[in-house]
């Protein structure tokens, strides 16, 4: 096992650049997460580090060995794609065990290495059929087998549970983080699927563009976005976010002229300023208080135990979405009182980037 | 079965029966007497049936010499043609290298020249060669032939990129990679390109012709049309001769029309 150091890396197709300087450092045994919409780059960095793309600049290391100029196969890195491209000809141990036999491997290693990887990802029973021949669980069990067999230093996925239906990607995701911890592997996994990166990682990075926005746990990216697209990128609902002005006493004035009441402000915030307000729709409360704001309710999205409720103020002002326990009392039309607790607020400035903190907490 | 079923069927089985009838006719003839095929009208079958024009066939005009030589032309000729247009299709769709989509753009502008015009050109530059007159020449059209290279290259489109880059990571060389997985994904629509090239060089009446001048190296239909040229007035002994040049490719073709429609039809649907 290794870490992997990524240094600068920069890519471009043509006039396009695709990754404009991203330098990740990811630990030994450490599960780190790409997550970004689609075309931020985060893949052409996976194949970067993969050496299927070559960078245009830029420096990859893993295990402190420069390997930005070997091939793939010497990189010491297993990868799963996203459309597991297994070999439809090869039964389940041939594809297991192709690795092995191209480095013509000792027989007996390869059968104890494949039927190893076999146990491990409960998978015995399916060695001598054919790709064609397996559901779709079990073509992703197959193509990680494959990964696990070379005992690369690294692995590599590439958004694995995209092709999934929704429960069979809960549950894989499960066994990403069970099979995880039984190898302790570094990974490196690419996703746009903000679950699968807040459930994976011990760390996540969200690219945009080709730029890193942030790096952090999922817990740090949520509580403490660096800007306004982290902060609307994790979390489902996604973050609201509500233009305001900033009032001599500490306030913030929404558009609508409607005031709210702002954690503790530090004197580095001048009144005036222009600011965007942001609350996760699981923070927000309803009930009457002397802060609490009127909100009609413009639709109800019923998900069972919770609902999303969209909300339009009265008057000219934002639409929002809060989450609550779905009681049944929440119908389209009706008015309710709604409480944005300070501190659970977010500031962010002019340029979309979040105001420190400790200037105002 | 509905009144439009039965329709259809019937006319499936008139258009059969239509294009395999003179196919029959030309079985039955051949083991019709000298000068019966000719009587009017015309019978069907054979009076006396005999195998006499056939023994005639491989006793007099040794057509056993040039069946074998058409089964050696061909067999080379599918063999060299596969050996040459599968890397070169399996390139022009999967590996990169400067200008490939433009060569293939002008291999594929090619196509629409009739292989006629080409053949003097092709023959002066052999002859230069000391090729005329030899197999070598005979083989020279089916090396490398633009439909084959075209047809391999569509097909290996289909293949998925990341399948090639996952044998990549394994360590596989592009050669390994061309023999371990292209090839066997590629069996059906090699079977398909090996029937069209068989077939064509088999039935190839014109290059053999022109480039082979020794009777001795004739294949089949030159040597064929060298007899109907002496033996014109015998129908029958040509029916034999054109049995003789037909049988071993229908069989051939029956034997693989499995693996044949399936080459023609896979990857035509996302799968």
């Amino acid at each position: 096992m290794a870490g992997l150091s990524i240094e600068n890396a920069r890519k471009s197709f043509g006039e396009t650049q695709v990754l404009r300087g991203v330098s990740i450092d990811v630990a030994d045994g450490e599960f780190a997460v790409i997550v970004g919409p689609s075309g931020c780059g985060k893949s052409t960095l996976l194949r970067a580090v993969a050496g299927l793309e070559e960078l245009t600049e830029g420096r990859i290391a893993i295990g402190g060995r420069d390997v930005t100029d070997l091939p793939p196969s010497a990189r010491g890195i297993a990868m799963v794609f996203q459309s597991y491209a297994l070999y439809p000809h090869l039964t389940v141990y041939e594809n297991m065990a192709f690795a092995l036999r191209i480095a013509q491997a000792d027989k007996g290693a390869i059968d104890s290495a494949v039927r190893g990887a076999a146990a491990i990802l409960n998978i015995e029973g399916l060695l001598e059929r054919k790709p064609a021949a397996l559901s779709g669980g079990q073509r992703q069990r197959v193509a990680i087998g494959r990964a696990i067999v070379r005992q690369p230093q690294i692995f590599l996925f590439d958004e694995p549970l995209s092709n999934l239906d929704a429960d069979l990607r809960v549950r894989m995701r499960y066994e990403f983080a069970a099979l995880h911890k039984t190898l302790g592997t570094t990974t490196l996994y690419v996703t746009h699927d903000q679950v699968e990166a807040m459930t994976l990682a011990d760390r996540i990075i969200v690219l945009r563009d080709g730029r890193i926005e942030q790096i952090g746990t999922p817990r740090e990216l949520y509580e403490r976005p660096a800007n306004i697209f982290v902060a609307q990128f994790l979390g489902t609902p996604r973050m609201n976010i509500i233009p305001a002005v900033l009032t001599t006493d500490g306030r913030a004035r929404l558009d609508d002229g409607r005031e709210i009441n702002l954690p503790t402000m530090a004197a580095a915030l001048a009144p005036g300023t222009r600011v965007s307000v942001g609350i996760r729709p699981e923070h927000l409360r309803i009930g009457a208080a002397p802060d609490a704001l009127p909100f009609t309710i413009s639709f109800v999205e019923r998900l069972g135990g919770l609902a999303t409720v969209h909300l339009q103020a009265d008057g000219a002002g934002e639409r929002i979405a809060c989450q609550f326990r779905d009681d049944g009392s929440l119908s389209e039309g009706a008015t309710i009182a709604l409480q944005l607790p300070p501190d659970c607020l977010h500031l962010f400035d002019a340029g979309g980037g979040a105001l420190p903190r400790e200037a105002y907490k | 079965m509905s009144a439009r079923h039965w329709t259809v069927t019937l006319l499936a089985a008139l258009v059969a029966l239509l294009t395999i009838a003179p196919l029959l006719w030309m079985l039955s003839v051949s083991f019709m007497a000298p000068g019966e095929a000719a009587q009017f009208p015309p019978p069907l079958l054979p009076a006396d049936p005999s195998l006499a024009n056939y023994r005639t066939l491989f006793s007099t005009f040794g057509i056993g010499r040039f069946l074998a030589n058409s089964i050696l032309v061909s067999t080379l000729a599918t063999i060299l043609a596969l050996i040459f247009t599968i890397p070169a299709g399996y390139a022009f769709a999967k590996l990169r290298f400067t200008g490939r989509d433009a060569t293939f753009r002008l291999l594929v502008a090619a196509l629409v020249v009739p292989g006629q015009i080409g053949m003097l050109p092709l023959f002066l530059e052999l002859k230069a060669m000391g090729l005329v007159n030899s197999y070598a020449g005979a083989l020279v059209p089916w090396l490398a032939g633009i439909f084959g290279i075209f047809l391999v290259r569509q097909y290996c489109l289909s293949i998925p990129d990341e399948m090639l880059e996952a044998a990549r990571i394994d360590g596989a060389s592009e050669g390994q990679i061309l023999r371990r997985i292209v090839l066997p994904i590629l069996a059906p629509i090699i079977v398909t390109l090996a029937l069209f090239v068989f077939l064509g060089s088999w039935n190839d009446f014109m290059w053999p012709l022109i480039i082979l001048a020794d009777q001795q190296l004739y294949t089949l239909p030159v040597a064929l049309a060298a007899m109907s040229r002496e033996h014109v007035q015998d129908n029958e002994l040509m029916m034999a001769g054109a049995v003789v040049t037909t049988l071993p490719v229908l069989i051939l073709f029956l034997a693989l029309q499995r693996f044949y429609l399936t080459g023609l039809l896979t990857g035509s649907v996302k799968g």
